[in-house]
């Protein structure tokens, strides 16, 4: 961030109302992406209310009756729903745990490779899994986890398996192939953000500590690290707010008769009790119950990151 | 230019909001009489020929199908091709597809702005319940517009089973198999207990009948050809249907008690004994466990990599590709069926197919444009010429008569489909449109078909098909909670069986039956098996079931 006086004068008069007359012609720009909030994020907010009526492919918002808190009875009694909120939640932390630091020791171990050759190979590969759908990457590690797969090959290969085993149906393994299959597709990708705000920091900070002796390490630390503090609050912010968020297409794919029990979570059961059933106010119910506790840990996580941060605000 | 540049900006901006903003809808209203188009100035409706002969109609009647099923991919290519193009120059009319999901059938709905023709893939949907209301019906479009759809092209059964609380049917569907359809052998088998003849061969054709034999014959060929899968089956990750609904019904396990309550299979001992028997084969290596984990595509791999010794299939015609390439990539050998794991009290193997309710159901809507014209699309595509048509094409353009009378799909026509199947999508498509094919006969009347390679398991099953229309569409309504814990014993189900048969020791084994018995106690089993007794009465008195 630029300090406030740097600001040129006539940025200042903006909020003047002859200059946003004066440029009617920019501001009338925004109108669409004003309408675009409007119809798509104001109005829907509207179609909550069949979280509380009993809604089927072929009622009007207005048609469906009214069933009050039924729908969230329902999932509040519903033992599975809960196992699936468990799961959600096991999953999201270990992806918290290892996916947000890991793209932070990449990006400062990229940024500090010299540019060359090797730093855009080394970018290139780690973006790539991000590329791929999950329909691909499941195939890909049902194969690799399978009793002939690359893991059971490499493992025996190593001397480090002797029996080999099908992972992907064991339940007790099933959290972490999750996390890192999601760490490995998405670390990579998760380097930019942190890369270009590195990219803004001015070098003669470098240069000064170079010269004052600072060390690698102590420049990652007093240098590079507060340079990128604000990104990291808002990336941390982001995750921990979609924390309920679980990835519906990875689970389906990874998914088995095995392993149900560690692997369903609740995007996947609302999708299979609710959405494939036809059953809109459940899924409904369950979509409200997730956003309200996500605001809620949106609103926490960016008091926190406030303080850290030197009681600067982020968003 | 540059204040051009601006203005563009504004307008476009402008018109950006505008088109956001008039994206309403209108109510639709609802009528439970007849529609009021008039056809007597077109034709007068004959019992005996179909209304699209006589119909005079001059202007070219534009359709608009939408299909609740968003995999449709055959779209584009309708129209195109002999078939449809010939059906369109027939009717005179236009086809325009639509596919999406429950959401997109959820818009048309809410905004009244209605297709001429629905088709859903679920006749217990409430869509299908309430069609009612959206719907005509064919009884009452058939006897205004044509008469001939009633008198000759549906299936009676059919259509008495789709009908709902008015007497009236809405709905038709496809591939629905009537009591006369298996009466007379039309119905084929999609189930075989399978194993590859050069396996086979060499362990000495012994019978694996029993579950002796069964584990004897594994060892033999585990002995013979290690590298070999001694026993597979298809995928289990999305349920375990293979090897419990058709494994019971192979063995002939009943669907209802002696008092004829609604039997729960899943805890027969004759079944369960078979369960055993094959986590006796899981303990002594003759399974992979990597057949838990394959989903379709991995099962699909194997079998045309010939990887296992021994398969029970389900849905062998939709693997007849599959096992076609393992025939041409090995010479002289193939999958076979065999007598696979019998009864062990004695009982006698049952197949299955699809029961009287078919599979996609395609209705005509209230805001049909020209409901005349739909009435006779339908009755185009039920009718037997419509099936020869969809099925085999034109007669000695794609298809010829043999002396014995059976169709015979001309070779020319096949050797496209294997050497160029995009051109043969655009120029024949044979069986592809196939929303409305139901006569059995016709499939079985094809002296030469595509799936040469399941031909054996077929006539391997001849005779051993039955109905079973008595527990058809019995699962508690959706969105009731009974539906939504019978899903969840169902879950727990899939989990416990396949856990079953890896189980390395009784206790684990054990430990996973009860967690299925624990379930059903969980989630109140018996409210459901009410429900579905009550459902097996009406299904005894709406087809007139003998049981």
């Amino acid at each position: 961030m630029q300090p406030a006086q740097e600001v040129p004068n006539r940025k200042k008069r903006l909020f003047k109302a002859d200059s946003l007359l004066g440029q009617w012609q920019l501001q009338s720009m925004i109108i669409p992406g004003v309408v675009f909030m409007i119809i798509f994020n104001l109005i829907p907010i509207w179609g909550l209310v069949i979280a509380f009526k009993n809604y089927t492919v072929t009622d009007t918002m207005a048609s469906a009756p009214w069933v009050g808190l039924d729908n969230f009875k329902e999932i509040i009694g519903d033992q599975m729903f809960w196992q699936s909120v468990v799961n959600t939640l096991a999953i999201s932390f270990l992806k918290l745990l290892i996916g947000f630091v890991l793209p932070i020791i990449i990006a400062v171990m990229i940024f500090e490779l010299k540019d060359g050759p090797f730093k855009r190979i080394v970018q290139t590969i780690s973006y790539m899994p991000h590329f791929l759908s999950w329909i691909v990457l499941g195939g890909m590690l049902i194969s690799w986890l399978s009793t002939t797969g690359l893991l059971n090959q490499v493992g025996e290969m190593l001397g480090l398996i002797h029996h080999a085993q099908n992972q992907l149906i064991e339940p007790s393994k099933y959290w972490w192939i999750a996390t890192l299959s999601d760490v490995w597709q998405n670390a990579g990708w998760g380097t930019i953000l942190y890369l270009a705000t590195m990219s803004k920091i001015d070098p003669t900070y470098y240069e000064a500590a170079q010269i004052d002796g600072a060390s690698r390490m102590r420049q990652i630390w007093s240098i590079t690290l507060p340079g990128i503090s604000e990104m990291i609050g808002l990336n941390m912010i982001l995750t921990i707010s979609g924390l309920l968020n679980s990835n519906l297409d990875q689970t389906l794919v990874l998914m088995n008769t095995q392993n149900t029990a560690k692997a369903e979570v609740i995007n996947s059961y609302v999708y299979r009790i609710g959405l494939t059933q036809g059953n809109f106010s459940y899924a409904t119910a369950v979509g409200l119950g997730i956003s309200v506790i996500s605001v809620v840990l949106l609103v926490f996580t960016n008091k926190v990151a406030v303080k850290l941060n030197d009681d600067r605000q982020i968003l | 230019m540059m204040k051009k540049g601006k203005y563009l900006a504004v307008a476009l901006a402008g018109m950006l909001a505008i088109g956001g903003l008039t994206a309403c809808g209108s109510k639709g209203s609802a009528g439970s009489t007849g529609p009021k188009e008039s056809i007597a100035d077109r034709y007068t409706p004959k019992k005996d020929t179909p209304a699209w002969k006589l119909d005079k109609k001059k202007k070219v009647t534009n359709l608009t199908w939408y299909l609740n099923a968003d995999w449709w991919v055959n779209t584009d290519a309708f129209g195109k091709d002999m078939i449809t193009k010939k059906l369109e120059k027939d009717l005179n009319v236009k086809i325009k597809f639509v596919t999406g999901d429950n959401t997109k059938l959820n818009t048309y709905f809410a905004s009244g702005d209605m297709p001429d023709i629905i088709t859903i893939d679920d006749m217990t949907s409430s869509t299908a319940k309430k069609a009612a209301s959206w719907a005509w019906s064919l009884n009452d479009l058939s006897k205004k517009y044509d008469p001939y759809f009633l008198a000759h092209a549906a299936k009676k059964m059919t259509l008495d089973w789709y009908k709902l609380k008015d007497g009236k049917s809405y709905g038709y569907p496809n591939f629905s198999n009537t009591q006369d359809d298996f009466d007379k052998g039309y119905v084929n088998p999609t189930t075989a207990f399978v194993v590859r003849n050069d396996v086979y061969k060499a362990i000495g054709e012994p019978s694996m009948k029993t579950p002796e034999e069964f584990l004897a014959a594994l060892k033999k060929i585990h002995e013979k050809f290690p590298d070999l899968l001694g026993f597979g089956f298809n995928s289990v990750i999305e349920g375990a249907s293979a090897i419990s609904y058709s494994l019971q019904d192979y063995l002939g396990v009943p669907v209802k008690t002696k008092s004829g309550a609604y039997y729960d299979r899943n805890l027969d001992p004759d079944y369960l004994k078979w369960v055993q028997t094959i986590n006796t084969a899981y303990r002594r290596g003759y399974l992979s466990d990597d057949t838990f984990s394959d989903d379709t595509n991995g099962f699909t791999d194997k079998l045309k990599a010939g990887k296992y010794a021994t398969i029970f299939m389900d849905g062998t015609t939709s693997q007849a590709s599959a096992l076609q390439s393992f025939i041409d990539a090995n010479k002289g050998k193939k999958y076979v069926a065999i007598d696979g794991p019998q009864s062990t009290m004695g009982r006698t193997i049952t197949l299955r197919n699809s029961g009287v309710s078919g599979w996609m159901n395609s209705y005509i809507t209230k805001k049909a444009k020209d409901p005349a014209k739909v009435m006779q699309l339908f009755t185009y595509l039920t009718s037997k010429q419509g099936m020869i048509q969809m099925q085999f094409g034109i007669k000695n353009k794609t298809y010829t008569v043999n002396s014995d009378g059976k169709l015979a799909i001309k070779p020319e026509v096949t050797a496209l489909q294997n050497s160029n199947p995009t051109k043969y999508t655009n120029t024949y498509n044979l069986g592809s449109f196939y929303l409305f094919a139901n006569d059995r006969t016709l499939a079985n009347g094809a002296a030469n078909s595509n799936a040469k390679s399941v031909q054996q398991f077929i006539d391997w099953g001849k005779g051993k098909v039955k109905s079973n229309y008595l527990v058809e569409n019995v699962a508690p309504d959706q969105g009731t909670q009974e539906a939504k814990n019978y899903s969840n014993i169902n879950t727990t189900w899939n989990t416990s069986i396949v856990s079953m048969i890896r189980a390395k020791n009784d206790k684990a084994y054990d430990a996973a039956m009860a967690a299925y018995k624990k379930a059903k106690k969980q989630y109140d089993y018996a409210a459901i098996q009410k429900i579905m007794n009550q459902k097996m009465k009406q299904n005894i008195k709406k087809l007139g079931l003998k049981e």
